[in-house]
Order: C-alpha cells, then structure tokens, then sequence
C-alpha cells in the first residue's frame, strides 16, 4: 500500500504544509472566541427577557430563540453570504463567521441562561424584592451570580458546539480549519485520507478538554448537591 | 507534542494496515462475474455526464464511454451502474471500492498518477473564465486584485494562478465545492470569475454572464482507476485506444458538440 490513501508519502507531505493547516486553526480559534462573546451576550440579554414579566421582551426572545433553533446554520450562513450582497450588505467571510455562528449559538444559550434562572428557587427573587431591589438588580445581585455554577456545564457544551459549528464556514470559503483542510485534500495528490484525519484530530483536541471539564464539574456539583432541583435538557445542536 | 505525534503514527499504521486487508484486486473478468460495471459519473455537466431531470436518465459522452465498457466487458451495455461523483467524492469511491472506475471530467497530471490509474486522454479540455457582463472584465489582464472562483479538485486553480503569474497580475481564490455553489458566488459579487473547464463552463452562462476568449492549459480528461487494479487499467486503455484510433470517440465528440 505504498501509495494507497494513507501511504506514509502522503502524511509527509501534510507535515511539510503543516502551515496551511495551522492557519485554519488559528481563523477557527478567533472565529470561536468572537462568535462565543456574541453568543454569552446574546444568551444573558435574551435569557433575561424570557424569564422577565414583560409580555414584548418575552415574545422578542422566544421569536429569536425558535427562528435561529429552527433553520440551519448552513442556511443562514449560505444566506448572509449570498443574498446579502445583493441588497447591498457585504460582510467578509471571517466577520460572517463570527456574526453568523455567535447569533445561532446565542439562541441555545439563550435557553440555557433561561433554564438556569427558572432553577433558582423563587424565594430568592422574593427574598430581594423584599429589600427594595428592582427587578434587574435582582437579577444582576441575587439570581445570575447562583445560576452561573448551574449553567457552566451545558454553556461549557455550547462552546464545545459552537467550535465544531464554525466549519460551516468552509462552505463558503472562509479560510477555517475544515475550509484549509478541504482545500489541500483536494490539491496536487489528492491525499484526502490524513487531511480529514488530521483535522478530525485538531478538532478533538480543542474541544476534548472542554467537554471532559464541562462533565467533571457537573459531577462535582452533584455530589455537592448543589443543583436543587434538575436543569431543563436544552436540545442540543 | 511528541504523545500527539505518538497517536498520529499510531493512527496512521493502523489505517495502512487496514486498507491492506480489504483490498482485493477488480478486474474485467471479476466485474463481468459481478454483472454489472459501476461508474462514477457527473451529473451537472452537459455533454459529458448530466442527469436528465424528465427522462431520469444519464446522457453525454463519458456516460457513452462508460456504457460501452459495459458491453465490452458483460456483453450487454445496460449492466452499469452510475453513481453521481462530485470533484471531491470522485477519489474516495474509488478507493473505498464502492465504484470501478471514475469517467467524469477527471484531469489527468502527474501528481494524481501517484494516486490513481489514469487512461490515454479520450478529451483535452482548456480552462475557461465565466464573468459578469458589467464586471468590465475582457481578458486576462484585467484581473489584477480579482478573486476567482474555483471548484475544489480542479486542476483551474493552478492554471489560472500560473497565466497570472506569467501576465504578472495578483488574484485570489476561493474554493467551493460544487459548481452551482461558483455560479451564487458570481452572481452575489462574492467572486469576480468563474473558472472551471471550458465545458463545464457552457451549462452555467446566462443573460448576464459571459465566457471570456482566454483560454488555459489544456486539461485532459482520462478515466481512472484504482491505484492497485493494474489490470483494469490496461484493460480500460486499450479500449480508450481503439476507440480514438477507430473514430468512436470522435464520433461522440461531435454527437455532443463538444
């Protein structure tokens, strides 16, 4: 098999153009970190609008919630990439990689945020209104700084999503790790075989650690008992 | 750094060792035994490989070719097997086995020889530039600062990137993976030229687009195989032979306007 997909040869070569590959990754880590900041931001606003009693916030976060669950990211995607430009917006490919993959993520975290509220016991909220905080300073003091240990593991497994979502943008030629990797695969030999196998790996190296620290801390809370009562499954992506 | 290395040449031996065990060599006479010949074909290229979407049918010239050799090889040119391949699936199918042999607009160069059989040439084909009309683009040398749109597996990117170099214009490229996915990037802005073979070109001009006189590199098209079935080739390229050598091919080639 000296020359079959995996010949040795073959990996040589992905060695010596280890460059190609190492600047998708870099894209996708900066598409990642950006697109999870817009993600956290949306999630925590919507978050708190879903779980308020004004009747117009609720709505506003529960339409943004259901379009962006609802249609794929490779639609949406696919969409401010070409059907944009002709009504004269014209994003580049790394801006609708974090605008694109940081709005669809901002919906599951936007679930998250709102599950996590609805698991702190109401006396709480009561206990602070009873003070003369309004309610975003209930919010803000009492609610959010007890949710955050309760929602770290799932929003620990959104990051983990949201990383391996940002490959979308090798549909449209964004320059990210899987848009790399196609690339070369598809080049000079065709040595498609550790191209997508070294990707894979790269990958499962960043988002192995995540997930293993999303699952150890949540085993840790539980035998803490700290989680009163069990978070709503937010469906994941 | 050296455990992920240790992991790599792991993963590496094993699959070697693997796609070791699981080969075993198709020939003329193992596929006359099996019945039935399976291609991988195009099916978005007119006159070569298109699927016609009232008749259900594959029509073109490498779907001819194919279905002659059928005939050659089963007596009967009905048993083939097409299988849609796109530029980036067409190698793996043909590794994995789930077809014989790949006749769709596959490039011949030398770097692919390392990897696949490839035939004598039954076509040469030269790389076109498909343009909007109002993107002020006529030739080669207004190209300078462009990105163009290539299809990935094609061999258009090199050829474009080595006329640019040569007329010493600076271009960019995005890669997509199928053509019509080219043809929405033309048309959103997101690419100023669509380059694939001068054929493929022909199916996606319309109103507003128009191919450009230049012409690159001609590309020729060969059927492959895989790397192992030596015999297979050989088989494959007599036919090819004959056929360029007793006008068959010819035949075709003028049959689809080509």
């Amino acid at each position: 098999m000296s020359n079959g997909p995996f010949a040795l040869w073959r990996w040589a070569r992905l060695f010596n153009d280890r460059g190609v590959f190492a600047e998708g990754l870099l894209t996708t880590l900066l598409v990642s970190a950006l697109a999870l900041s817009m993600a956290l931001i949306i999630g925590v606003v919507l978050g708190l609008c879903s779980t308020s009693r004004n009747r117009i916030l609720k709505t506003v976060a529960r339409v943004y919630v259901e379009f962006f669950q609802n249609t794929p990211l490779v639609i949406q995607v696919f969409f401010i990439y070409n059907a944009l430009p002709m009504i004269g917006v014209r994003w580049d490919v790394f801006t609708i990689g974090a605008v694109g993959v940081g709005v669809y993520h901002g919906a599951y975290v936007a679930e998250v945020v709102r599950a996590g509220i609805h698991s702190i016991p109401p006396g709480q909220s009561e206990a602070s209104r009873a003070q003369g905080f309004t309610h975003l300073q209930t919010m803000w003091y009492v609610v959010l700084p007890q949710t955050i240990q309760i929602i770290l593991p799932p929003l620990t497994n959104q990051a983990v999503n949201l990383i391996k979502n940002t490959s979308v943008l090798a549909i449209i030629a964004g320059g990210d790790l899987m848009y790399r990797a196609d690339s070369w695969a598809s080049n000079g030999a065709l040595s498609y075989a550790p191209a997508y196998i070294v990707t894979g790996l790269l990958y499962f190296i960043l988002c192995f650690p995540l997930a293993t620290w999303a699952r150890r801390y949540e085993e840790r809370l539980k035998s803490r008992d700290i989680i009163h009562e069990p978070l709503e499954e937010v469906v994941e992506c | 750094m050296r455990k992920l290395l240790a992991v790599l040449c792991a993963a590496a031996m094993l699959t070697a060792v693997s796609g070791c065990a699981g080969s075993s060599s198709v020939t003329a006479a193992s596929i006359k035994n099996a019945g039935v010949l399976k291609v991988g074909v195009k099916e978005d290229v007119p006159g070569f490989g298109l699927l016609n979407k009232d008749t259900n049918q594959y029509e073109g010239l490498e779907i001819e070719l194919a279905k002659l050799i059928a005939k050659e090889f089963t007596g009967d040119d009905t048993k083939v097997e097409f299988t849609p391949v796109t530029a980036k699936t067409r190698g793996p199918l043909l590794d994995n086995g789930d077809i014989n042999m790949v006749i769709a607009t596959f490039t011949i160069t030398e770097d692919r020889k390392l990897t696949y059989n490839f035939s004598t040439p039954y076509y040469q084909d030269a790389v076109g530039m498909l343009v909007k009309k109002d993107a002020g683009i006529n030739s080669l040398a207004d190209l300078g600062g462009k990105t163009i749109g290539v299809a990935q597996s094609a061999t258009s990117k090199d050829a474009i990137q080595a006329a640019a170099d040569e007329a010493g214009v600076s271009i960019s490229f995005s890669e997509f993976a199928s053509y019509p996915e080219i043809k929405a990037a033309l048309d959103s802005g997101r690419v100023d030229v669509f380059s694939v073979d001068g054929s493929i070109l022909g199916g996606y001009v319309d109103d507003t687009s128009v191919i450009l006189p230049d012409r690159f590199s001609p590309q020729d098209y060969g059927v492959a195989t895989k790397l192992d079935n030596k015999d297979l080739a050989q088989t494959v390229d007599d036919l090819i032979n004959k056929w360029l050598n007793d006008g068959t091919i010819a035949g075709l080639v003028s049959k689809y306007n080509l």
